[in-house]
């Protein structure tokens, strides 16, 4: 079998969710792993895992996807910039139906607001440089995986009509803020395999060491997913905790280290703010002092803005720590559906509720 | 927004450029984020037009490895 059809293989599936039954028979009690990852989500969703899984094993969805933890004073200050110095605003498409605290950038576009869709940083340097009577501001979100390609630009872009509003993220800081709080409960981390190709799995060694914790650091293939479960099983049984990496093919213990260094030469580490969680200490990435001529919250004086981040009754800060599942939102596919979200969780195709709302499952009924 | 995309290294256009086949189209990508060169015929992951990891084929028998031994346990 070539590795490609081994990773995707239904045989292999099945088999693991009769080994993870069987561990979960000899642990005997409900085991709560919490994955912070918007593509697991998505995958565990598309490929029904959840309800093959036996009923005392729960996997939830932690703060993974950085379209839904963006939070709306981002969206209103890049809106404060549009308005007030006419730049172009280029960004994920992801990005368009983001509520800020009054409108999402599709609105604002709607009442004349240049916003451009773009693939990524690159496309908006080449938008820059084709319009340089304007200036163009990349509004990039995202994590390591996204943020390294933005580091990459940042360092080697001059020009002088293009800067970059950074609300990037960090995971492993944002993973110790969740296991510090004492309202939730869970007993495992399924770390998200694309930024661990660029952290590795190093980054996560604090977690079984300082916090007793387990972590398996997983792909995004049915069988990897299933694999990453098996291993934190694995440690409840053996009583241990430690870092497991299933997903060798492309994560390496150091990480990805020219990447690593682009983040590092790029960004400083910043307090960041999260969708309705407020400022969370040393979570995000700003850009450093060096490259400030490219950074637009140095490049225009945004004044402060008052700043509504959840809309009627909108329980995304519950949903962005696990605390609570999208049907228990009075507004999920009701008010806030995929062609009209509410709330930032309904956004991306790989936020909690959008991708609930998309697969619905029985799973997620109590 | 953190997918990556499996593609197959098929031409190199420069030291900072390579062309990639995903599913069966062509696309070019940046290789500024890898230390490590490429030739024709690695396995890579795109994210957003920059190649973020190249799959290690020795590492990609472990995990089969692994999952046979859970299998067979
Ligand atoms: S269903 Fe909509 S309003 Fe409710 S938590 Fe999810 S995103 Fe927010």
């Amino acid at each position: 079998m070539s590795s490609k059809a081994a990773f995707q293989s239904k045989e292999l599936s099945d088999k693991l969710i009769l080994k993870i039954r069987e561990l979960m028979k000899q642990l005997n009690r409900e085991i709560h792993i919490q994955h912070v990852c918007g593509t697991h989500e998505y995958a565990i969703m598309k490929h029904g895992l959840r309800s093959l899984l036996p009923e005392n094993l729960v996997v939830s969805a932690g703060v993974g996807c950085p379209v839904c933890v963006s939070s709306a004073q981002d969206v209103d200050e890049v809106l404060w910039i549009a308005d007030n110095h006419n730049v172009i605003i280029a960004t994920f498409g992801d990005m368009m139906r983001v509520p800020g605290s009054k409108e999402s950038l599709y609105q604002a576009q709607g009442r004349g607001v240049d916003v451009r869709i773009v693939y990524g940083v690159s496309d908006a340097i080449k938008l820059a440089e084709q319009t340089p009577d304007r200036d163009v501001l990349f509004f990039s979100v995202g994590f390591e995986t996204t943020s390294c390609v933005t580091a990459a630009e940042v360092i080697r872009t001059t020009l002088p009509n293009f800067s970059i509003y950074s609300s990037h993220k960090l995971v492993p800081p944002a993973m110790e803020l969740l296991l510090q709080r004492d309202d939730l409960e869970f007993q495992g981390f399924l770390a998200p395999g694309h930024v661990s190709t660029i952290i590795g799995a190093k980054p996560y060694d604090f977690i079984p060491e300082k916090y007793n914790f387990p972590v398996a650091v997983a792909g995004f293939e049915p069988v990897d997913i299933l694999v990453g479960i098996y291993a934190l099983l694995k440690q409840f049984n053996e009583n241990t905790s430690r870092v497991d990496n299933m997903y060798k093919r492309y994560v390496r213990y150091e990480g990805n280290v020219a990447a690593l260094k682009a983040l590092e030469e790029a960004y400083v580490v910043s307090d960041a703010r999260w969708r309705g969680l407020g400022v969370w200490p040393d979570t995000g990435h700003e850009i450093a002092d060096k490259y400030s001529h490219i950074d637009a919250k140095k490049k225009y004086e945004i004044p402060e803005l008052e700043v509504t981040d959840l809309h009627g009754g909108c329980i995304c800060d519950e949903i962005l720590v696990g605390k609570s599942k999208p049907h228990q939102c009075k507004l999920f596919n009701k008010a806030c559906r995929p062609d009209h979200p509410i709330g930032a969780c309904m956004v991306s195709h790989e936020g909690t509720c959008n991708v609930a709302a998309t697969y619905e499952e029985i799973i997620w009924e109590d | 927004m953190c997918l990556a995309i499996p593609g197959l290294v098929c031409e190199i256009l420069n030291d900072k450029r390579v062309m990639v086949d995903i599913t069966g189209v062509r696309r070019e990508a940046d290789t500024t984020l890898l230390e490590e060169s490429l030739d024709i015929g690695d396995y890579v992951l795109v994210h957003t037009g920059f190649i973020i990891q190249k799959l290690d084929p020795e590492q990609a028998k472990e995990d089969l490895k692994l999952w046979d031994e859970i299998l067979s346990s």
